[in-house]
């Protein structure tokens, strides 16, 4: 029993363990039966000995504190840095080892301080079996040898292995080569030594990675200044980039992979190395995107997009570069671009390529520059600087005082749009695929055009004009056109109305198919019928009195379609149709084109065709309505591609207003087509110009009606909006409007005021009464 | 040959001669509208202008636009005309003209 009682008392035990701690701890051999002699004492000590785990672990901690202090002795010895480090690193090393090892016969020491030191506690099994299952990980014993070394040497030497270390890392920006070991066995040793489990990167974090962030931020903000004063910005971004990667090379390499310091890091460089300089560079910015430097523009674009808001002012500065340069371009070649159709879309699409290639190029088509992009070109397209188009001030028209001016463009556009498709120099001299990739360019602009109800209006009178003088250069490609325009977008209704006229010309050649067959004798007629609806509504009809060749196949057609059709009538738009007749004079015989119109006037004249005839006799004969017959007859006097005129008239005068009653025309017997300065016996003439689709004074009201009908859209669409939400403010309203309107138009502010209060006054709805930007639908 | 066709036709008051006139008719292309012969031009049913398909029609025409059978007009006894869709649909519930009330009877239809 004494000597189990020497063998169970920490007194008794301490002296013959002793030697084989401190073995471990220098890492020298220890025996087996050394080493299970240990397990052994601590475990008897443990039971027998009340205040045995204490004593144990305060003599240990003892012993480890020793140690310490030697190694200490041993590393402070190095005055050099790299020694200094070698030496720490070692030694961290060794007893980093040991904190793996030396733990472990203590086991049944923490299992005793943890009951007595918790033995109130209720929960002290499953503490126990926590610290079980966590052994060295967690253990006491570690935490003591970890804890130990932190406050002995590692305070005391802390700054001198975190300045070393520092340097060398600067050492290496600047340079020159050294063993990277040091700095990450530093780091290691960092990381290891943090005994906090719940933050185990603690002390890594609070020392190194600020001490890193800290050097590096010191190191490029004194960098920055020197290069930029040095090499100016093109060069200092190139040296800013490379130091990035370079930097991010470097924490890859020395800071701790499973946190975030690499993101921190990188953070801190580019603060200090963009981020502080932001206004310098982005002075820069505007001249390398006039100058179209795409390759500069690309790295500014990735440097600036490392830190926030470093991209805005690069957009501001494009969507204003485009925008400038678009007016620009427009302006210089303004003389050219608002006659010819042709080049001003070829000129617009020509910027737009030219755009979105620098957006490609040096933005990478990057979504915020694409909007930027469109943005900008949606100005250059709408501007009206130019050209514009007025739209009548609407005076009379309900509820609304007037328009701004518009762009000429949906104009032209269609215009262009016209001469793909239709039989003309340019399009025969296109292929098919260059008229179609011409006509989703068509689409491509159109796309940014705010008004495209202009667009669609003109769109379907070339449209008509083409279909009813059968030319159209490809009709497989004007179906196309149909479907491309209602995939982009366009309004179903109009949509479904072009493709209405298609279906209507194809009815109506089976039509003449079937008259011909029933009456055998009609090859020198042609008739379409076609749905008023789609084609004409609210086209002003104009009377004429026919020659009676035509008036007698009037009654004809009718009675056939009676037959063929139940509650439908007629009406006949004389001043669309048109046809061929042959003029014979002293000279030859010609065929002409001609309108129905010229057809009247002229077939005046079989009856007396040497005759004088006056202009009130000619009104007489027609009954065409005066601005009619006076652009009927300036077209047979004063045809532009004719040398020889048809009609000769006299007095002379400038314009067709300028006609006067007693105006004498006759036939000029002396007619004959010249080519190549020849009089030709026989030959073709289209005489029908620009097919006039309704009179003159339908063409104002056309204009007119292009806003009445937006007026009518606006307040359809309010009420559309107000029925589905019941109360909406004026904010989300004036959106909501412009999302349902895009496709046909941009209302302007002044438009939807108006309507609102329009509504309002007819009672549709009402303000809030407590809040007066407030809608309220009423029903 | 279109000439002479067209001289035949005026033989009343020219002797044939087709040189005699200075412009001869060679070929016409007359252009005509034509529109359902109705007293109000809106479908009171659907609100929409009878001379468009009604709105069933135009929203499955969005699907086929081409070779669609037409939206026909029909007339009751009482002269009132609707899209015959709408109509058609209208007497499932309730027999009688929606303008007037009268019993409803089909007078024509629209072709």
């Amino acid at each position: 029993m004494l000597m189990d009682k020497l063998q169970t008392t920490f007194e008794g035990v301490w002296p013959s363990m002793r030697p084989i701690v401190l073995k471990l701890l220098k890492q020298e051999t220890v025996t087996q039966p050394e080493w299970q002699g240990l397990f052994e004492a601590v475990h008897s000590v443990c039971l027998w000995d009340e205040r045995g785990a204490y004593k144990l672990r305060d003599a240990l901690q003892q012993d480890v504190m020793m140690y310490i202090k030697q190694a200490q002795n041993r590393v402070l010895a190095h005055r050099e840095d790299q020694a200094l480090l070698k030496a720490y690193i070692a030694e961290w090393g060794k007893f980093f080892t040991q904190c793996n090892f030396l733990p472990t016969p203590f086991r049944q020491l923490e299992n005793s301080i943890n009951n007595t030191s918790k033995v109130t506690s209720s929960n002290a099994s499953s503490t126990q079996k926590k610290n079980n299952n966590n052994n060295t990980e967690d253990s006491l014993v570690r935490k003591l040898m970890l804890d130990s070394w932190n406050q002995s040497i590692f305070m005391d030497i802390k700054q001198r292995l975190q300045d070393s270390a520092m340097k060398l890392v600067q050492a290496e920006r600047n340079g020159e080569s050294f063993d990277s070991q040091l700095v990450i066995g530093v780091r290691e040793s960092y990381v290891n030594l943090c005994s906090n489990p719940l933050d185990k990167l603690q002390i890594y974090r609070e020392n190194f990675e600020a001490a890193y962030m800290q050097a590096t931020a010191e190191f490029y903000k004194l960098k920055a200044d020197e290069q930029l004063s040095a090499n100016g910005v093109q060069l200092y971004m190139k040296y800013a980039d490379q130091r990035l990667k370079e930097e991010e090379a470097r924490a890859h390499r020395y800071l701790e992979a499973g946190s975030d310091s690499v993101a921190t890091l990188t953070k801190c460089c580019e603060k200090v190395l963009i981020g502080e300089h932001l206004p310098t560079l982005l002075a820069e910015c505007a001249p390398l995107i006039k100058a179209g430097e795409t390759d500069k523009l690309q790295l500014m674009f990735r440097l600036l997009d490392r830190v926030s808001e470093g991209v805005t002012p690069i957009l501001r500065d494009l969507e204003a570069h485009i925008v400038s340069a678009g007016l620009a371009d427009m302006v210089a070649s303004a003389d050219i671009i608002t006659t010819d159709s042709e080049k001003y879309v070829e000129r617009l699409l020509d910027l737009f390529k030219r755009f979105s290639s620098l957006v490609k190029d040096a933005f990478m088509d990057d979504p915020r520059f694409l909007t930027a992009r469109d943005k900008a070109y949606k100005c250059v397209v709408n501007d009206t600087t130019v050209f514009k188009l007025e739209l009548p001030s609407s005076a009379l028209l309900r509820g609304s005082k007037g328009t701004a001016p518009e762009s000429k463009c949906p104009e032209l556009l269609a215009n262009y749009c016209d001469m793909l498709l239709r039989k003309t120099p340019l399009s025969k001299r296109l292929t098919s695929e260059q008229i179609e990739s011409r006509l989703k360019d068509v689409l491509l602009v159109l796309k940014y055009i705010e008004n495209k109800d202009v667009f669609m209006r003109y769109h379907k009178a070339h449209l008509t004009r083409r279909l009813i003088l059968d030319s159209s250069a490809d009709s497989e490609k004007e179906e196309d056109m149909v479907e491309w325009l209602r995939e982009v977008g366009m309004p179903a209704d109009y949509v479904n109305k072009l493709a209405r006229m298609f279906q209507d010309i194809k009815v109506s050649e089976d039509l003449n198919t079937q008259f011909r067959a029933d009456t055998t004798r009609h090859d020198a007629i042609n008739i379409k019928i076609l749905n008023a609806g789609a084609w004409a509504r609210g086209s002003e009809r104009v009377t004429v009195s026919l020659p009676l060749e035509l008036e007698d196949y009037i009654p004809e057609i009718e009675d056939f379609y009676k037959k063929k059709h139940s509650g439908r009538k007629l009406q006949w738009y004389h001043h669309m149709s048109n046809g061929t007749i042959t003029f014979a004079n002293s000279v030859g015989r010609f065929d002409l084109d001609v309108t129905t119109f010229q057809m009247a006037v002229l077939f005046a004249w079989n009856q007396r065709p040497m005759e004088k005839i006056s202009y009130e006799n000619l009104r007489l004969a027609t009954e065409l309505p005066d601005p009619e017959l006076r652009r009927t007859l300036w077209s047979l006097v004063a045809f532009p591609k004719l040398k020889r005129q048809l009609l000769s008239y006299n007095p002379a005068v400038q314009n067709p207003k300028d006609f006067a009653e007693n105006t004498t025309f006759w036939v000029n017997q002396e007619f004959a087509l010249i080519k190549n300065c020849k009089p030709q016996r026989r030959g073709k003439i289209n005489l029908i110009g620009r097919l006039q689709l309704s009179t003159e004074r339908s063409q104002i009201e056309d204009n007119h009606s292009i806003v009445q009908l937006r007026i009518l859209r606006t307040q359809e669409a309010i009420i559309k909006i107000l029925k589905m939400r019941k109360r909406i403010t004026n904010t989300a309203l004036q959106s909501e409007l412009v999302e349902i309107l895009k496709n046909m138009f941009l209302p302007s502010k002044k438009m939807i005021k108006e309507q609102l209060e329009w509504l309002i006054e007819h009672k549709y709805m009402r303000r809030d009464d407590d809040d007066i930007n407030t809608f309220i639908y009423m029903a | 040959m279109s000439g002479e066709d067209f001289d035949a036709l005026d033989r009343g008051d020219n002797d044939g001669q087709k040189s005699d006139k200075m412009f001869t008719l060679k070929k016409w292309n007359a252009v005509a509208m034509w529109s359902w012969d109705v007293e109000c031009d809106t479908c009171a049913i659907c609100r929409v202008q009878v001379m468009d398909a009604c709105l069933r029609c135009q929203g499955e025409s969005k699907k086929d636009s081409y070779g669609k059978q037409d939206c026909v007009v029909v007339w009751g006894e009482c002269n009132h005309s609707f899209h015959f869709c709408c109509m058609s649909l209208w007497v499932k519930q309730n027999n009688r003209c929606p303008l007037c009330q009268q019993e409803w009877s089909i007078q024509r239809m629209g072709k």
